[in-house]
Formats: structure tokens, sequence, C-alpha cells
């Protein structure tokens, strides 16, 4: 009787865990999120390059690549990219942030991942 | 003299049928009716990142500290990874003979987590024979780490993911453990509409037994999601390592392209890839303390 109580008990626990499941993406639950920060026009050349070029390539140039990571032209930038390592870095996920001394704005790393979302397009 | 022949072959099957009797009492007495459970089908409660159908007996704590060190493949500056760690501590108490839980905390996004771990079925032989051994997991964890975005409105649900796992695992001989890992992970948040909250995943993994205190343990998991619909490209884990059995402690050492420790992580969040040297060195330490004394041994 005792085991069939706690047994119960144990299992409501996590029932009301599973109860507050949601089905939520940062898309739809902040879609006010892209106000002033330009998200239908991102490009290579023109969003990722220059944000790449203020922030990363000090560190991770050919010459002298900070973990053996280069960040100065596209082939190098999309091999870490689609290696999932940027997102990861740039948001801390698992490996220290980058940049280190803070990371980039929301609406930066929201465009880094409209770009690979969108394929990673050299443009 | 013919007849002697006869009486005397006939008390010969006699004697040979009695000595059968004799026999079948020995043979009787060396089978009791008792169900033998089949034991330490796999070394520690993990089999490297996933859980192992085994459990704590009651009473007992096992304390666990996990690391999971960077990538191989970041070079010589960052001494082949090792610069860099994740770590996971765990304390996890067996409270029944059928049921244990736990709780830990992990560096990687601050996580928070719980677990249950039920026994369903034992494998046996015996008066009962029973194939497998069955268990069901479930767990949630919670991620502390702020958000970026600290102007929006952020939910506390959107920190919860949840897994449910069923273990089904065989010792098929001395040397040869298998197990089968049906796993559901739920995110509770994802990042863009085209990942997905539910996460289905079949795990398998192995022990090869090599001498009394080594075994070669495997682990993989397939994730049935297409990781292509991500906006992040995940892989599936694949884990290979050793455990090694010093007295009292068990140290698990392997390699790994997942740094997740909890099953939301190294399920869903693998970004490793074994094939350009995206592999972590990792190792879990576990001590086992008896902190209740049953007076009768429970029947493991």
């Amino acid at each position: 009787m005792k085991r069939l109580f706690i047994s119960l008990a144990t299992i409501s626990v996590f029932l009301f865990f599973f109860i507050s499941c949601y089905y939520d993406n940062e898309e739809a639950l902040y879609p006010t999120l892209n106000s002033g920060c330009d998200t239908t026009n991102v490009t290579y050349s023109g969003t990722i390059a220059p944000i790449l070029t203020d922030n990363c390539t000090g560190c991770h140039n050919s010459s002298n690549p900070s973990g053996g990571i280069i960040l100065t032209n596209y082939s190098n930038v999309q091999a870490v990219a689609s290696s999932g390592v940027l997102m990861n870095a740039l948001t801390g996920k698992g490996v220290p942030i980058m940049p280190p001394s803070g990371s980039l704005s929301v609406c930066m790393i929201g465009q880094f991942q409209i770009w690979i979302r969108n394929g990673m397009p050299n443009n | 003299m013919r007849r002697l022949a006869l009486s005397f072959l006939l008390s010969l099957v006699t004697l040979a049928i009695f000595a059968q009797d004799d026999l079948m009492n020995i043979i009787d007495q060396n089978t009791p009716s008792d169900i033998n459970y089949t034991t330490a089908t796999f070394k520690s409660t993990r089999i490297i990142n996933g859980h192992s159908i085994e459990r704590m007996l009651p009473g007992q704590l096992d304390v666990r500290i996990s690391h999971r060190f960077g990538t191989l493949n970041s070079g010589a500056y960052d001494f082949w990874g090792l610069d860099q760690s994740n770590i996971h501590l765990g304390l996890e108490y067996g409270i029944w003979k059928w049921l244990m839980i736990g709780v830990g905390r992990g560096n990687y996004e601050k996580t928070f987590d719980g677990f249950a771990k039920f026994s369903v079925l034992r494998q046996s032989s015996g008066a009962k024979v029973m194939p497998v051994s069955l268990s069901v997991v479930t767990s949630a964890a919670l991620k502390s780490k702020k958000f970026l975005d600290q102007s929006r409105k952020n939910y506390f649900s959107s920190q919860m993911s949840y897994v449910a796992q069923v273990l089904v695992a065989r010792k098929i001989s001395q040397t040869l453990s298998v197990q089968l890992t049906p796993s559901y992970v739920h995110r509770n948040l994802v990042p863009t509409e085209l990942d997905p909250n539910d996460i289905f995943a079949l795990g398998a993994g192995a022990r090869i037994k090599l001498s009394k205190r080594i075994s070669l343990n495997g682990e993989y998991y397939y994730v049935a999601n297409p990781a292509t619909y991500l906006s992040q490209q995940t892989y599936n884990p694949l884990s290979i390592g050793f455990d090694i059995e010093t007295g009292g402690h068990v140290f698990q050492l392997f390699f790994t392209n997942s740094v997740g420790m909890i099953e939301k992580a190294f399920i869903g969040e693998t970004t490793g890839q074994w094939k350009n040297g995206g592999i972590h060195f990792g190792f879990n330490i576990s001590r086992v303390f008896t902190l209740v004394k049953h007076q009768k041994a429970p029947n493991s």
C-alpha cells in the first residue's frame, strides 16, 4: 500500500512537470524581435563579413589563427558555420562564448542564424 | 547358470534405476526453485552518456563526477581540447529495489536536472525465466543560463526540457551485455520553427568484459528527426570507451562527439563529428556510499 502510494506520488511529480509542456519557438514567440534589426536582407558580403571583421578577425585571421579557426574568407567561415562551432561559440553553448570581450548583440546573432538557415550563401 | 546371470543382470538394472533416482535428487538439490536474477549487466548506472539498466540498491548513494573536454581537433594551442572542460556533478540514490532517483548540475547551459529510474522487469532464470531487464527513465532539466536577450519577456517554461526513455537490456553471456533505448526528448522552446520540439531517438549500447576489472563499452543514438531540418546541424552521438573498476570506484574513460552529459543535450544537441576530429575525451567517476545498511542482503 505504502509502495503504491509512493510510486503514485513520484509519477505525479513527473507528470506535473510534463503537463507544463510547451511547443514554442523563438520566431513565433517573439515576432517583434526583428524591429530595428534587418533580418530580411542578410548577405555574406553585406552583413556577415562586416560583423566578422569588426569582432572576430583580430584573432581568427590566417596569419595566426586562434584555435586554428580562420574567419577572414568565405570558405573558412562556411566550414566553421556548417560544423556548428560558429553558433556554439556565439551563444556560448558548450564552449567559451565568443567574442571573449562580450557576446554579440541579439540582432547580430539572429542574422548569423538566418544566414546559416538560408544555406550559408556566398552573396 | 543362465538363471543366475539373469538375476544378476536384473539386480544391476535395479541398482541403476536407484542410482538414477539419486542423481535426480542431487540435481533437484542443486537447482532450487529460487529465481536467479542476473546481476552486473553493466558496471555502472551509465553505459557512457546514457543510462544503463543498472540502478542503485536501496540505501546506496552514487556520487558522480563527469568531464567532457574540448575537441581533439582544436590543436596544440588548446592542448587538443584539454584546456576546456564541461562538467556535470550528480547525486543518485536508491530508494527501493525498483526505484532510484538522482539530481545533477552541469555547466553546459548551467543546467539543473533530475531523474527517476523505475525497474519494471529483471532478467532472471530458474523458477522464473525473464529474457530481458526493462526500466523506465523519466527526467526533467532546467536551463539556468540567462537568455541573451533580457529585454524580451522570457518565460520560466522556456527553460524546461523533458526526457522519457525505455531501457531494454540483456546480459547475453558473462562477457557480453547489450541494451536498446528508445528515447523521447521534449524541448519547450527551440530557436526556429524548423527545429522540432519533440525528438525521437533509438539508442543502442553494449559492454564487452575484457577482464575482471576492465570492460569495453560502446554507445550510439540514432536520432530519427532529420538533422538537416534543424537550424543547427547536429549529429548522432557515438561514444566508445573503457570502464575500469578499482575497489569502490568505477572510472569510465571514453571518446565521444558530444559535450552534453544529460539526454536532452547529447541526443538533441551533439554538434561534434567523428570524421573531422570533433571528438571529446571524457570521463565519469562513480563512487558508491552505503548510507542505509539493510539487515537482509537485497536480492540483487
